[in-house]
């Protein structure tokens, strides 16, 4: 039964993938990417990666994801733009992930209410996880730190006011 | 003690990329609180010469396994070494560059000291998480290195186009790694699989794709001239030297310690992107009018020279493809290094000296940069008497052992296209003052003691190594994979 589970989960992650590449509409791709990343929450969910799936959500599909479609909805402000989203967020435009977001909902539901164990027989927890990190990956933790250092640089420095195209 | 622990030995050899790492949080400090311009190219040299220093005690702890992660030993101490002269070489050229042209020149160090980072880790890295990270950390910091100081629409282009090529080249990384992971169930380069399945070979070649498009061989070169001729120039030099290096460091060590690699189906594929580079790289070389695009299309080139190596090593052995990895990798940071220094120090605040144009009659106005340029274009052309000679001796018997001899013919009908479109930036050097542009010295950058002093030591160093090889030769054969 998992396995179905875990099939459908996939399946609804391809194909809302599929679906960010092809929309036009950058707002309907975005509402499509977070679909996916949700489903390939599920799945590590069901793997009993309940850690990994929590962070997917709250990080990707949660922060990221959200920051995205903020971004990409506030970059013009104005009256033209309120019409403009308006007409991005059409009762049509919206029926595609709903339908989606509710066959993973309902998978959730259905794990939960059969409190079936995950598939691989091993559930990961976060104490697991975080020995890992701070044990035999300290060095990977640290060196991540450094890439974000040198990210956070990099955008403070191209995105720095007063520089001028020519 | 288990493992992975990390003890008083281990920490001695991390030294040198703990010293590195240290530097560019003292560099982000510094810059918080004083933003000057030279205070932050003392510290970064200062930083750089420590971590020069910090390579002897981590040599002296032998070749040591640091948490799975990474392997430090001679191979991956020598390219450190490399790395850091390089950027030495670059923080000099780019103090002058940056004087006249960034509004705030800071944070360029900072950047740099952290690709430095990637690309130090990158030569130390014995597992996917260790190569992934390291190379994630020299590409971003390149990013905004390639759109730094003139913030002009070439330079965001260029960015952007790697910005969004590394991507995708991450992207096929990842999906390589994951598949041999599926396969192999260890995430260290040295997992076995019980057989070579087809998705073991498919990850196997999207580890390829990722890498060739980092290394920018053939069917993926496509950013390269675009990229090479939209960054500053010494930014331009620090992408051509230390990050292909690093990735050529890691590639050679996955061939070595990662079976998998060893699979027919490998040779194959490395053998047609090696051919493909060659011919391509040098073909398209022939018709460039830019200095840049020329040096960018003759670096896939030089990429593809330098894969025979890497296809070598399953015939001749790991050492000897690492002591020519090695030399052929040194000849060439030095020899692209003074190409790009030349092209700093001749550039003018507003532009850079980019055309072939601009560049006639550089012996009579100029002599002393003409003959370094001279120098360094024969080297990369492999005329003897220079590094590049060596280094392409070197690969010339690495493949007469290894009976490359389809790929060797390449290698060698290459050479003689490359020697056409070198020696006709010569030519153009000679040509006497009245004809073409004339570029007088007047225009140019002001350069300074350090820029001279950088310069002076790559000809000399590309001269000695042409002469007295011995000296590197005998290091790499001491120090190379043990």
């Amino acid at each position: 039964m998992l396995l179905t589970l875990f099939y459908t989960a996939a399946a609804v992650a391809v194909i809302s993938t599929a679906l960010v590449v092809t929309q036009l509409n950058a707002v309907h791709a975005l509402l499509y990417l977070i679909l996916s990343l949700i489903a390939s929450a599920v799945v590590f969910y069901l793997m009993g990666a309940y850690f990994a799936a929590l962070l997917e959500v709250i990080v990707y599909a949660g922060a990221v994801m959200v920051l995205f479609l903020f971004v990409v909805m506030l970059l013009n402000l104005g009256q033209r733009t309120i019409e403009q989203e308006q007409a991005w967020l059409q009762p049509g435009s919206w029926r595609g992930p709903a339908v989606l977001a509710g066959v993973l909902l309902t998978e959730l539901l259905w794990v939960l209410a059969t409190g079936s164990a995950a598939e691989t027989g091993h559930v990961v927890s976060s104490k697991e996880v975080g020995i890992r990190l701070f044990g035999p990956y300290v060095l990977a933790v640290e060196l991540a730190s450094m890439l974000l250092l040198a990210g956070l640089v990099g955008a403070y420095h191209l995105a720095r006011r007063g520089g001028r195209l020519r | 003690m288990s493992a992975a622990a990390i003890g008083s030995a281990e920490l001695t050899a991390l030294l040198p990329i703990v010293t590195l790492g240290t530097t560019a949080v003292v560099v982000l400090l510094w810059i918080a609180f004083r933003r000057n311009h030279a205070e932050a190219v003392w510290l970064t040299l200062g930083g750089l010469s420590a971590t020069l220093l910090a390579l002897a005690p981590a040599a002296g702890t032998g070749p040591r396994d640091v948490t799975g992660l990474l392997r430090i030993d001679g191979y991956a101490l020598f390219f450190i070494a490399l790395f850091c002269l390089a950027a030495i070489i670059v923080v000099l050229l780019a103090r002058d560059y940056l004087r006249e042209r960034a509004e705030q020149p800071e944070e360029f160090y900072l950047l740099l000291l952290t690709s430095l980072l990637g690309a130090s880790v990158l030569a130390a890295s014995t597992h996917f998480a260790s190569f992934f990270l390291g190379l994630e950390t020299l590409s971003i910091s390149l990013f905004p290195l390639i759109a730094y100081a003139t913030r002009d629409a070439r330079a965001l282009e260029a960015a952007t186009k790697y910005l969004v090529l590394s991507g995708v080249a991450s992207g096929f990384l990842l999906f390589g790694m994951a598949l041999v992971y599926a396969e192999t169930g260890s995430l260290a380069f040295g997992g076995t699989a019980p057989a070579a399945t087809a998705v073991l070979q498919a990850g196997a070649v999207l580890i390829l794709v990722g890498v060739g498009f980092k290394l920018s061989f053939f069917p993926f070169h496509l950013w390269t001239a675009d990229v090479y001729q939209g960054a500053p120039a010494p930014v331009t030099a620090l992408l051509a030297t230390v990050s292909k290096g690093a990735v050529f460091a890691v590639l050679l060590r996955y061939g070595v310690d990662a079976p998998l690699a060893r699979l027919p189906m490998s040779e194959t594929v490395l053998g047609t992107l090696a051919g493909a580079s060659m011919l391509i790289g040098n073909l398209a070389a022939l018709a460039q009018h830019n200095l840049k695009r020329l040096l960018a299309y003759s670096s896939i080139a030089h990429m593809g020279y330098l894969l025979l190596a890497v296809i070598a090593m399953q015939r001749i052995g790991p050492a000897l493809a690492a002591e020519t990895l090695g030399f052929y990798l040194a000849a060439y940071t030095l020899t692209t290094l003074a190409a790009f220094g030349v092209m700093t120090a001749m550039s003018p605040a507003d532009r850079e000296a980019e055309e072939i144009g601009d560049y006639a009659g550089l012996f009579w106005t100029r002599p002393a940069i003409a003959l370094l340029l001279t120098l360094s274009l024969l080297s990369l052309a492999g005329i003897p008497l220079t590094a590049g000679f060596i280094g392409k001796f070197y690969l010339f018997i690495a493949a007469s052992h290894a009976a490359l001899w389809p790929l060797l013919g390449l290698f060698v009908v290459g050479s003689g296209l490359g020697l056409y479109y070198y020696l006709r930036v010569i030519f153009r050097m000679a040509a006497s003052v009245g004809e073409g542009t004339a570029p007088g010295p007047s225009g140019a950058l002001q350069v300074s003691l350090g820029t001279e002093a950088a310069l002076a030591f790559l000809g000399l160093s590309i001269a000695v190594l042409g002469l007295l090889p011995a000296s590197l030769i005998d290091f790499l054969a001491a120090e190379a994979l043990r």
